[in-house]
């Protein structure tokens, strides 16, 4: 078992006072709160400092921890005295959302009474410990194409020791980030309680076509630029097949057509397709086409940048 | 077939999603962090996505020992950060699409 270095995972030298270890881990945990940051790690290092807070803000638990890393913390791999008997062990007590996930080395040295402390369950405090199962959060992957219409998929996933497989309904127009929520499936409840709910969270998978903009697709359509100059009609994808389109004369790249009621149903009602024009120039030339441009270039008086000769 | 809720949540039903008692969720409605469609308590609605809500509230007032009006100002904030970071990725993504086909 890894030691853990309270002090050092808060920044903080052992001589601090209370004061300043509050301040050490509020800034931390602003830092990092899960709710809050955009770290990769962040839940983890989250964790980390309301462990090392938990134990170092109380007065008790700071005192045996002193102890033990006086006894312990230079080794890699370290194991309590063997007369150490955890502080809470004989404290019972139920269990709390938030402090449930603590290290080893905390519930090694703490037990697993002290942990109802300062947790979520504090709301509860006064009725008795039947406690609801935890909820369950879960990514679900949906395919642009799934969200056009109320489908039913099966997930499987591995809870309080069992594989499980459920079928989802997942509602026409499921947007990005929108949870599902199946009651009761989460976490089982102790005592009477019931069990906590399962909620999955909806990913949806990157289209290699097309962009998702609120309820609106985005295709961007290479042009050659004489189809851009001259217009002409092309087959583009959509979620529901190919249709037609067509590309009037002197397209610009970046112009957007809009395709009605080709994009994404949404509770906002049916989203459209843009077209975005993108004009590219072939990689490579034959002779005969760079005559061709030459004689434009003779024949047409056009100065793309006019407008940068007026406002010098 | 699960059971499957997508349908408004009552009162007694969100204190349960959520393991809060009433006298909280109504301190939560007073600062408009949620808002409860419908006039009286008896006839309050919540969406699915209040749930959420919610428990980000409860973990915030927790964690970060912030009040309620201070929890309302962080998730309006953190809404809009988030809608920003939504936003902002759509147009790098749109932007990459746009510039690889020039770029290489």
């Amino acid at each position: 078992m890894e030691f853990k270095d309270y002090y050092h995972i808060l920044g903080v030298t052992p001589e601090v006072d209370k004061k300043e270890l509050k301040t050490a881990y509020r800034k931390l945990a602003r830092k990092y709160h899960p709710d809050v940051s955009n770290h990769s790690n962040a839940e983890e290092k989250f964790k980390e400092a309301s462990e090392a807070y938990e134990v170092l803000k109380d007065p008790e638990k700071r005192a045996e921890y002193d102890a033990l890393r006086k006894y312990g913390s230079r080794g890699d791999n370290f194991t309590p005295p063997p007369d150490w008997e955890p502080a809470g062990a004989h404290g019972g007590g139920h269990h709390s959302q938030s402090s449930e996930e603590f290290s080893e080395f905390f519930s090694n040295i703490f037990g697993d009474g002290f942990r109802n402390s300062g947790s979520r369950s504090q709301f509860n405090s006064g009725q008795n410990f039947q406690q609801r199962g935890r909820d369950v959060e879960m990514d679900m992957a949906i395919f642009l194409e799934e969200t056009l219409a109320e489908t039913s998929k099966p997930i499987s996933y591995h809870l309080n020791g069992e594989d499980k497989t459920l079928r989802v309904k997942i509602p026409a127009g499921i947007t990005d980030g929108e949870k599902i929520r199946l009651k009761n499936q989460g976490e089982a409840g102790h005592g009477n309680a019931p069990n906590g709910d399962l909620y999955l969270r909806i990913k949806l998978v990157p289209h290699p076509i097309f962009d998702v903009e609120y309820q609106n697709l985005i295709i961007t359509v290479p042009l050659a630029p004489w189809e851009a100059a001259l217009g002409t009609k092309i087959k583009i994808p959509t979620l529901q097949g190919k249709i037609q389109l067509t590309v009037p004369p002197n397209s610009q790249s970046g112009q957007r057509l809009r395709i009605r009621g080709r994009g994404l149903k949404s509770k906002k009602g049916q989203g459209d397709l843009y077209a975005v024009f993108n004009v590219i120039m072939p990689k490579t030339m034959p002779d005969s086409t760079t005559q061709h441009w030459k004689k434009l270039a003779e024949e047409i008086d056009f100065d793309p940048r006019a407008e940068w000769s007026t406002s010098s | 077939m699960s059971q499957q809720n997508t349908s408004p949540l009552s009162l007694t039903e969100l204190c349960l999603a959520t393991n809060l008692p009433s006298e909280i969720l109504i301190e939560i409605i007073e600062e408009g962090i949620i808002e409860p469609i419908g006039n009286n308590p008896n006839e309050w609605q919540f969406s699915i996505h209040t749930i959420t809500i919610v428990q980000k509230a409860t973990r915030l007032h927790h964690d970060l020992d912030i009040n309620w009006p201070g929890i309302a100002l962080s998730i309006s904030l953190l809404e809009e950060l988030e809608q920003l970071r939504t936003e902002n990725h759509m147009l790098k993504k749109r932007l990459q699409r746009f510039s690889a086909i020039n770029d290489d």
